[in-house]
């Protein structure tokens, strides 16, 4: 099957392709160079001024797993006003901050995204992150393994273990979990929770284990360089939502002593304290910390106003702001000597002064960093608002005159506290294509998405331009899911599923000699129950994986 | 493969027997019999020696054998003119829930668990309140004082005291030094051999009078001026130790199992023991363990709840999900005459058959399974863990374990047969384009 899309203006920033027009081949589910002259083609699309770019890619989205499952068990509120009924093609569900995987999906797809990631998978939890995700349909899914509140990662950082025992555990758990990343959230203070410490900041002692923060991001982020992972240790940085915490933000990049990392949800962790309510924006400390140092990648978590849930791996985070839930209920959970996790419903007000000044802050950020290879445009869903809001905040970026309407409708007091008005910037096509397609492909090493070249996947979307940006991402024309159309004027038009996207890197498999006694003696399930093999993942939970390879050592 | 070689002996297998789902059972076979089971209760070991003895009996359609396929074009003609379908039981696998949701949708069906009382008491307080729960590895490693309330929790659960409260290695908790409440109908002269021998602390007391005693509890460690001794001296001074102790204790433990609770809203009493929980939370920790997941009520309500949005109860009859924990109960559903069709699913206990009602019934049964009455349609179905691969979840929700496969079977799984069923549905409506799973 040979498909032309034939005369659209193309936006390819991996190949430098800005805005010309091109025709795009595609053969069964790739994208291919132009056909020897007399070669049949099956099917042409006439896309005369329309804007092709690669599909989607959300590289932070909690779209699975088990605090995603207690936020839609505690509320039914966020499923009523919000159902999605069955069609003759596609399953009922519904829900708005903490959708039915079904109803993600096909959500995501009808805006144009092609996969997405769940950033936080505990690892005993990650069996269950998989199923959901198997039943995420349209989308290529994968997710990060969370280690640094794990005993016994602490355990063996306590007892001053090599370097290479921290890499053997890492690479092995990114086997046995089906991860494509590692992350850590709020490094060692979940644990410390669990010892009744109500703050861990970076180079505070847990009370147990007698480690910092510092010493888990710098261990972690080394085993994940060595190991040639592409994807940079993904940080959730200590004291989130704490006025003041830029500094603990600013500590944590120096903690990676230069090795790659890649701070997340940066907005929650960007705040000064200065002004007569000792809360600030600290975005341009922050941002010139991105920008002078070329080893740190961020993404954004930005808030927009409404509705939400806030889900987290970072109990002590969450149980601290439970007075704010809205409504008022909570659920915080600690987890098999693992991790833990804290589900509290938000609703962001923009009269209110701390809720707007945390709008305008992310939004100083995504202006403020310069290169948007090293930022990504996320608003932690749901935390900081649905993933459906992504289409206004590509507004918001891209035209300037909006941003300042909104601005003056927000809280004065914060909207004066804020630099928005004076940041002149508008994204372009080109940027915004680089932060959704190019740039989480490449930090992801997913070297055949994000891109239009020939041997890249055909994961295509096709916009209509006119209208206001948000108009135009709200609804593609059409989405190209493995060189299948699957989304036509922002309907689905044929259901498919996803795989699994994983790294394998090399360990050293004794480690397990380390580990299983370790299952043996204080767990309460086996080792070998603990791993998930790849036919289980085919058969079993419904997601074959699909391996990328590790970056080249340099 | 997953789905291929059986072994003379198997390790690390997960018994699906209750809700605690130990994972360390070691089974060998001769032939297909039962040889041997170490680390299994006797829970596990009925649970394997009835699966492994039943066979693969026929299918029943009307009250005479049938073939599976006639089996299915009885069951696809019943479920294509069926206004209101009622699924119940639901006792399966993952993939099992995953096929009947599916199927589900199709119909236009209402769904419920056969144990979803118990299973309500709990979640109406997550859904009302929200809760601070752990999970068995940290009580095992972290708690250093455990109130279990009730009593039926030591049968329902029977290596809890072994796996989770007196395990050989802990890693915070020294030998000796946790301490274990009894909160329930005990009496010091019929304490089982293995609880005596973890020197439990006793507060006894009819399950009647626990909501007070909980009550009172709270009342003490908020400082609130209540009499002690309204439940009696003794008790009194026993519940005024218990605020100090969990006040003091570095990591503390609620515990119960919703199903012994059945009175009318017992979910009032659960939200009593949760926010005692919440409460100790402000100033040291504490979190509650609900023990359940017998019978795969947590594994079938995960399922729901991520392909619907909303647990159980819930239903699809108006084309999307609609939940209501009151109305949507199986029992009331059958009793109100609201459901002319009832699926019956029941893989893992040939104890479980369907209610008698005057209903039309089509049972996706255990192979044991016996009958008063037949019902319209009878599908006899694999046991997950015995006769296919599976995924159950245990009782914290967590914890979603690999089920193995034991023997080599003829029985189609549960997911078998609702994806057939959803497959000849489709292709009744004129509609094959559709993806099954998407």
């Amino acid at each position: 099957m040979l498909i032309k899309l034939a005369g659209a203006t193309v936006y390819d920033p991996a190949n430098n392709i800005d805005g010309e027009i091109r025709d795009i081949y595609i053969r069964d589910d790739k994208i291919v160079a132009t056909p020897q002259t007399g070669e049949t083609i099956h099917q042409t699309y006439a896309l005369d001024g329309k804007i092709v770019m690669a599909g989607a890619i959300d590289l932070h989205t909690h779209i699975g797993g088990g605090k995603v499952n207690i936020a839609r068990t505690m509320l039914p509120e966020d499923q009523r006003g919000s159902a999605r009924a069955r069609t003759e093609l596609t399953r009922s569900g519904g829900g708005h901050a903490a959708p039915s995987t079904l109803s993600a999906g096909y959500r995501y797809a009808e805006m144009g995204y092609t996969s997405c990631f769940e950033p936080a998978i505990l690892p005993v939890n990650a069996r269950q992150a998989h199923m959901e995700m198997a039943d995420t349909p349209m989308l290529d899914t994968g997710g990060y393994a969370m280690l640094g509140n794990d005993d016994l990662l602490l355990q063996l950082i306590a007892e001053g273990a090599e370097q290479q025992t921290i890499n053997d555990y890492v690479g092995w758990i990114l086997k046995a979990t089906q991860c494509i990343g590692i992350k850590v959230v709020n490094p060692g203070g979940i644990s410390a929770f669990k010892f009744n410490q109500r703050a861990l900041d970076v180079d505070d002692l847990h009370s147990h284990y007698q480690i910092s923060p510092r010493d888990i991001v710098r261990k972690l982020s080394r085993a994940l360089n060595e190991l040639s992972v592409p994807h940079p240790l993904h940080v959730h940085a200590s004291n989130l939502g704490v006025p003041g915490n830029y500094r603990s933000t600013l500590a944590t990049m120096d903690a990676a002593e230069g090795f790659p990392i890649h701070l997340t949800h940066i907005q929650f962790h960007s705040y000064g304290t200065e002004g007569d309510r000792h809360f600030s924006s600290a975005a341009a400390d922050i941002a010139e910390a991105v920008n002078s140092r070329t080893n740190i990648s961020i993404d954004v978590g930005q808030v927009m106003f409404g509705q939400t849930v806030t889900v987290s791996g970072d109990v002590m985070a969450q149980h601290a702001n439970h007075r704010h839930a809205h409504p008022n209920k909570w659920t915080c959970m600690d987890i098999e000597c693992d991790a833990g996790c804290g589900v509290v419903p938000f609703r962001y007000r923009d009269k209110n002064f701390v809720n707007a000044l945390q709008w305008a802050i992310g939004l100083e950020l995504f202006l403020m960093v310069d290169d948007p290879w090293r930022i990504f445009l996320t608003t932690d869903h749901p935390n900081g608002a649905p993933f459906t809001s992504y289409p206004h905040l590509i507004r918001l970026l891209m035209e300037r005159s909006f941003r300042n309407d909104l601005l003056s409708q927000i809280n004065p007091d914060a909207a004066a506290a804020s630099h928005l008005q004076s940041l002149d910037r508008e994204y372009s096509l080109y940027e915004i294509a680089i932060m959704t397609r190019a740039a989480p492909a490449r930090i992801l090493g997913m070297t055949d998405r994000g891109q239009l070249g020939p041997g890249a996947m055909a994961d295509i979307t096709v916009y209509h331009p006119g209208g206001d940006p948000e108009q135009m991402f709200e609804r593609p024309m059409l989405v190209f899911k493995a060189g299948q159309p699957i989304v036509e004027e922002g309907r689905i038009s044929q259901p498919v599923a996803g795989k699994t996207q994983v790294i394998r890197p090399e360990f050293d498999e004794d480690i397990e000699k380390r580990i299983k006694p370790w299952f043996d003696r204080y767990q309460t399930t086996a080792m070998e129950n603990f791993i998930i093999s790849d036919d289980e993942m085919a058969e079993g939970i419904g997601s074959p994986i699909n391996i990328h390879p590790c970056r080249q050592s340099s | 493969m997953w789905n291929e070689s059986i072994e003379q002996k198997i390790n690390s297998v997960t018994c699906p027997g209750c809700g605690l789902s130990c994972d360390d059972l070691s089974i060998t076979f001769a032939g297909e019999q039962l040889l041997s089971l170490e680390n299994g209760c006797e829970k596990a070991r009925s649970f394997y020696e009835t699966a492994l003895k039943s066979s693969d009996p026929t299918p029943i359609v009307d009250g005479s054998p049938a073939s599976l396929d006639q089996a299915l074009a009885s069951c696809t003609t019943r479920l294509a003119q069926s206004n209101s379908p009622l699924f119940a039981g639901l006792a399966t696998d993952v993939n099992g829930m995953r096929g009947i949701l599916e199927l589900g949708d199709l119909c236009g069906a209402t769904l419920d668990h056969l144990n979803g009382d118990a299973m309500f008491r709990n979640l109406r307080v997550l859904q009302d309140n929200g809760w601070f729960t752990t999970t068995f590895s940290e009580v095992r490693n972290r708690a250093d004082l455990v109130v279990l309330i009730g009593k039926q929790w030591f049968d329902g659960f029977p290596r809890l005291v072994e796996r989770v409260l007196n395990p050989q290695d802990a890693l915070f908790v020294e030998a000796g030094q946790r301490k274990i409440v009894l909160l329930g109908p005990w009496s010091p002269d019929s304490l089982p051999e293995d609880l005596a021998s973890i020197n439990p602390l006793l507060i006894p007391m009819e399950n009647e009078s626990i909501p007070d005693a909980i009550a009172l509890l709270r009342s003490l460690i908020a400082d609130k001026p209540v009499p002690p001794t309204r439940l009696g001296e003794q008790t009194g001074e026993l519940l005024i130790g218990l605020a100090s102790q969990l006040q003091q204790a570095n990591y503390s433990v609620i515990s119960w199992s919703a199903a012994e609770f059945d009175v009318p809203h017992a979910e009032l009493s659960i939200l009593g023991f949760v926010e005692l929980a919440k409460t100790l939370n402000e100033k040291c920790r504490s979190a509650a363990l609900p023990l359940a997941g017998t019978l795969a009520d947590i594994t079938s309500n995960q399922v729901t709840t991520w392909q619907l949005g909303y647990p159980l109860r819930t239903r699809l009859q108006r084309g999307y999900p609609e939940h209501d924990p009151i109305l949507n109960r199986w029992q009331g559903l059958i009793a109100r005459g609201e459901s002319d069709l009832l699926l019956w699913t029941s893989s893992l206990s040939p104890l479980t058959p369907p209610p008698d009602s005057e209903i039309p019934t089509i049972v996706l049964g255990h192979p044991g399974m016996s009958f008063k009455t037949p019902p319209s349609v009878y599908i006899p179905v694999g046991i997950p863990g015995i006769d296919h691969h599976g995924h159950w979840y245990r009782s914290d929700a967590v914890c979603p374990l690999p089920l193995s496969k034991l023997r080599r079977s003829k029985l189609p799984s549960v997911a078998d047969i609702a994806n057939l069923l959803s497959r000849q549905l489709l292709t009744a409506s004129g509609v094959s384009e559709r993806g099954v799973r998407c």
